[in-house]
């Protein structure tokens, strides 16, 4: 049943995409880079770290990729592939440090990283400085050079599910379910203490979010043609942060529907650029204090509720974790 | 570029004030990390409220600027405690959510605020207009009177936590929270009281940094992250260190500025920051 | 939650969120359509409403107007793009594509260069309010017109003169620490250079990070140097007020320079106080130069209850320019309509008699040449310094 409605939705996917209109593949391709980069954040938010600046990550994918386009000629499939590398090294070198730190710690370093990346692109003319860098290629294919909304969809659809699948793949392995393990600081010291070496699954963890986020990033890049350090900014990764966090984080599907719901309804709000904050802002709050398990739950609600109102009695008023 | 004393003591100056003026708008955020170990996002929203009430009030509707100010502590108070009691309490005990929530009432407040004040850029009259000129250093008077009044807030913030039973109830929920609920302190109330009494600080804040830069909605967005980068450094729990961290940071930033430019003094600030997390990672002065 | 339902809910949600945006259907009077494709919330939003109001006013003055033989009406659609290149382009997607835009005034040289392609694709009129230079208005796109004077028409119309007349010799820039900011610093730095044998020598170039509020430090370095004129670029109010206040904390006593559009004399005079004397504004008109302008200006403050924001008149000239030239040619083709509009001059601008040029600048005929005023603030009110029409080939 389960594998007969993916199928389903798939087909749909990959057949209907040529009777719709431009508009609506533009919205499909923003649709599935977000599910995506959601999913690949989910990565290490089930692991308790927050992360407040992946969209550094994905700018160095982006960047990595425009840049061997642009300045060497290369070819743009080899760039996506280099964007996903570059931002997995970066993490994998600033994981053996920032890894170290949990809580809101972590999560500042990590902003910190992503604010010196965009200043670094903005401050240099190699990176195209403030104005960025204009003109980046589409990549080609048999010949053709996929400037059209359909032909760019394809790309998009196929890396996304291709990433989706991988990642789906993961949270359902030995190596993902070790990562739940190791949520807060008190039970990753009980894992330790079982023989799992915490330090290389959180740096696995950490590099393998990196790479999709590079890899879409780079696809991103390619898709506006353009990059510049105003692209990917701080207000970018919270809404990634928000993606997940309404979509729940109890399971796999919980980002994939929070990033979906949420791009369709910013979508729809078109004339009303403060007014999407403020609906994003608010689907948030409601759904952190009334539905605790995020807008997948919504048909468990009163079990949620149920389960919730047991903690409420005996949880200390300062919280332990830092 | 010549480099010389007097631009350097200048600098210097500018430095020490600009970062008294930080510590001001950390003092609530300390407050609220170091007992409640609770991320409050929504700092910088409280403090450009502040100082949002502060046009509105006195400026514009012109009340005197006393009342004003009792005013606005009043709000921050209530506002503080509605935001405990129907945010904050709901989410005890999870560290993620809590973050994310306070993001999300970040943004709340911002998106009204950008939707509500307009698009024209707006002001608040300085209080004491005018320089005050010490062996050729310039002082703007009116950073002079917010220093004053970071000054009388820092003194007043270490009696409450250190000579009053209020204080002695705060520190013992943030050493030992089990033992001190044995001991009969009333954990609720302390958390209540210490969110209000951050709103306040943030509020004040607001209110007394208003007529030295000039005013927009966004305005919280900076105050929030140089006031997280500052407790950090500082250490948590530690207002000594919050004080020490300010100061630094805001001679870093003015000396750097003037050695390296702008933009470099901006990035050596995060620089500092990540170097003292990978050296110290409870902040200078701060117990793990 | 069982995986099929997931997996469906999933999708009904994605089919319901395009539904909605679908074309409308067809009204009595055939509107066309002109994009506001401006920010309209947010810290660029005085920008974009101005140029909202402007095209609404101009839709309103035109009313009917007949094309081919078929009566048409001006409708105007606004599309927030809060100054972000990513939401610019979701919105010139909606606009082209979904709701069939041909024509429109788009805000921004920062997001411009995303939507180029799109507009080259589909042939879409752009009424740019953009301040750069040749990267947007070239031989590559023939649709691409900019309706405000560019930095390099207005360094080049007005600088030389203003040192001149206020005998100023030591020049110093600041400006913000993006495109728009390092393009006009490298503009003055030509006009400056050119001006070395009378003296007058560029001694020191700083930039600040947009949005900041503390300029002590890099003002520092900049009055180090002694200037006696202090140019910054583009800075927004709030921001060119806090330099101003800030450099007279410092003991600076010079003129300041600022090009922006919108600049509110109460604004910087209520931040700075007296320390707002003595800024030059270009692009800030002290008087109206025209009847035209006066009007449209009352009519702004009674219907909005404000002062109409600088980018106003002139989305409201090129509105109603772009219509005459379409009722001229009887056609909506947007390459034809180009070509028309490039040849034609139109003298009821609110600013004055304007026509196009920048051929040999630009590399195409797409840049507008119009009065430009200078103002200087004086006791919280701008004062006219200059007027000058761009010269510009």
């Amino acid at each position: 049943m389960k594998t007969a409605a993916l199928v389903l939705l798939l087909l749909a996917l990959v057949a209907l995409p040529p009777l719709a209109e431009p508009y609506m593949l533009h919205v499909a391709i923003v649709v599935l880079m977000n599910a995506v980069y959601a999913e690949a954040l989910y990565v290490i938010m089930r692991m308790g770290y927050l992360s407040f600046g992946h969209a550094g990550y994905i700018a160095v994918g982006a960047y990595t990729s425009a840049l061997l386009a642009t300045k060497l000629g290369m070819s743009v499939w080899l760039g996506f592939l280099a964007g996903g590398t570059a931002a997995a090294l970066l993490a994998w070198l600033l994981g053996m440090v920032t890894l170290k730190l949990r809580g809101i710690y972590f999560s500042l370093s990590v902003f910190a990283f992503a604010e010196v990346v965009n200043a670094v692109f903005r401050a240099f003319d190699f990176f195209g400085g403030p104005a960025g860098i204009a003109g980046v290629p589409r990549p080609m294919f048999f010949g053709v050079r996929l400037n059209t909304h359909l032909g760019f969809y394809y790309v998009v659809l196929g890396a996304a599910v291709i990433s989706l699948g991988f990642l789906y793949r993961l949270a359902a392995t030995r190596f993902g379910f070790t990562l739940l393990a190791l949520r807060t600081r008190d039970t990753e010291g009980l894992a330790e203490s079982v023989g799992i070496d915490a330090a290389r699954y959180k740096t696995l963890a950490f590099v393998v979010s990196c790479f999709f986020c590079g890899l879409m990033g780079a696809i991103h890049g390619h898709y506006l043609r353009f990059v510049s350090p105003f692209v990917f900014t701080f207000f970018f990764s919270t809404d990634l942060v928000i993606f997940n966090m309404a979509g729940g984080l109890g399971s796999f599907w919980g980002p994939l529907a929070g990033s979906v719901l949420l791009t369709a309804l910013g979508e729809q709000l078109f004339a009303a650029g403060y007014y999407k904050s403020l609906v994003y802002a608010v689907v948030l709050l409601v759904v952190i204090l009334a539905l605790p398990g995020g807008l997948i739950q919504l048909p468990r609600l009163r079990e949620a509720w149920a389960a919730r109102r047991l903690r409420w009695a005996k949880q200390p008023v300062a919280t332990t974790e830092r | 570029m010549e480099v010389y004393l007097p631009l350097l003591a200048q600098g210097l100056a500018i430095g020490v004030l600009t970062g008294i003026l930080y510590v001001l708008v950390a003092l609530g955020l300390t407050l609220i990390y170091g007992i409640l170990h609770i991320v409050n996002f929504a700092h910088g929203e409280i403090y450009m409220l502040g100082a949002m009430a502060v046009l509105y009030l006195h400026v514009v509707a012109g009340l005197p600027l006393v009342p004003t100010l009792a005013v606005i502590v009043v709000l921050a108070l209530l506002l503080g405690l509605a935001i405990e009691r129907g945010i904050f309490r709901v989410l005890r005990g999870q560290w993620l959510q809590l973050v994310v929530a306070s993001v999300g009432i970040s943004l709340v407040i911002q998106s009204v605020g950008w939707i509500a004040f307009g698009i024209q850029e707006k002001s608040v009259p300085s209080y004491l207009p005018g320089i005050v000129d010490l062996f050729g250093i310039r002082l703007p008077r009116e950073r002079l009177l917010a220093a004053g009044v970071a000054v009388v807030l820092v003194a007043a913030l270490y009696w409450l936590v250190y000579r009053t039973r209020v204080g002695l109830a705060m520190r013992a929920i943030e050493e030992d929270e089990e033992t001190a609920r044995m001991l009969g302190v009333n954990a609720n109330r302390v958390a209540s009281l210490s969110v209000a009494l951050g709103f306040v600080l943030a509020a004040v804040a607001g209110a007394f940094v208003a007529p030295v830069y000039s005013l927009n909605p966004g305005m919280g967005l900076e105050p929030i992250l140089m006031s997280f980068l500052i407790i950090i450094v500082g250490g948590l729990g530690s207002i000594t260190g919050t004080v020490l961290a300010g100061l630094l940071v805001g001679v870093i930033q003015s000396v750097g500025a003037i050695l390296f430019g702008s933009e470099a003094a901006y990035g050596l600030v995060f620089v500092v920051m990540i170097a003292v997390l990978v050296a110290r990672p409870a902040g200078l002065l701060g117990r793990v | 939650m069982t995986c099929p339902h997931r997996i469906l809910t999933l999708f009904a949600v994605v089919a319901l969120s395009v539904v909605p945006g679908l074309p409308p259907s067809a009204h009595a009077q055939k509107p066309l359509k002109m994009g506001a494709i401006v920010p309209v919330s947010g810290p660029a939003a005085a920008f974009g409403l101005g140029v909202q109001r402007g095209m609404e006013f101009a839709a309103e003055d035109i009313g009917v107007f007949t094309v081919a033989g078929e009566k048409y009406k001006l409708e105007v659609v606004t599309y927030d793009t809060v100054y972000d290149p990513g939401k610019t382009v979701a919105a010139m997607n909606r606009a082209v594509y979904n709701d069939g835009v041909k024509y429109g005034v788009i805000i921004g040289a920062g997001v411009h260069p995303p939507i180029l392609p799109i507009i080259r694709e589909t042939g879409f009129l752009d009424l740019a309010f953009a301040a750069a230079g040749r990267q947007i208005t070239n031989g590559e796109n023939p649709t691409v017109f900019r309706i405000m004077a560019s930095s390099d028409q207005l360094y080049q119309t007005h600088l030389q003169p203003i040192i001149e007349r206020l005998n100023v010799k030591r020049v110093a820039t600041l400006g913000p620490n993006d495109e728009l900011g390092k393009n006009d610093a490298k503009v003055v730095r030509v006009q400056v250079e050119a001006m070395k044998a009378k003296g007058v020598q560029l001694v020191a170039e700083e930039y600040y990070e947009r949005g900041a509020k503390d300029f002590g430090p890099a003002l520092l370095r900049l009055i180090a140097h002694k200037p006696d004129f202090i140019e910054t670029d583009g800075s927004p109010t709030g921001s060119i007020a806090l330099i101003a206040k800030q450099a007279r904390e410092l003991g600076f006593t010079g003129y300041f320079l600022n090009s922006t559009a919108v600049l509110e004399a109460k604004a910087i005079s209520d931040i700075a106080g007296k320390a707002g004397d003595n800024i030059i504004a270009l692009r800030i008109w002290a008087k109206p130069p025209t009847q035209l302008y006066a009007q449209l200006a009352d009519r702004h403050q009674k219907k909005y209850g404000e002062a109409a924001p600088g980018t106003m008149w002139e989305a409201y000239a090129a509105t109603k320019w772009v219509a005459d030239v379409i009722q001229k040619t009887g056609t909506f083709d947007t390459k034809k309509v180009a070509d028309a509009l490039a040849q034609s001059t139109y003298p009821d601008h609110p600013f004055g008699p304007a026509s196009w040029g920048g051929e040999k600048t630009y590399g195409a005929k797409r840049q507008i040449i119009l009065p430009i005023p200078a103002a200087i603030l004086k006791d919280g009110k701008w004062e006219p310094f200059d007027v000058r029409t761009g010269k510009f080939d």
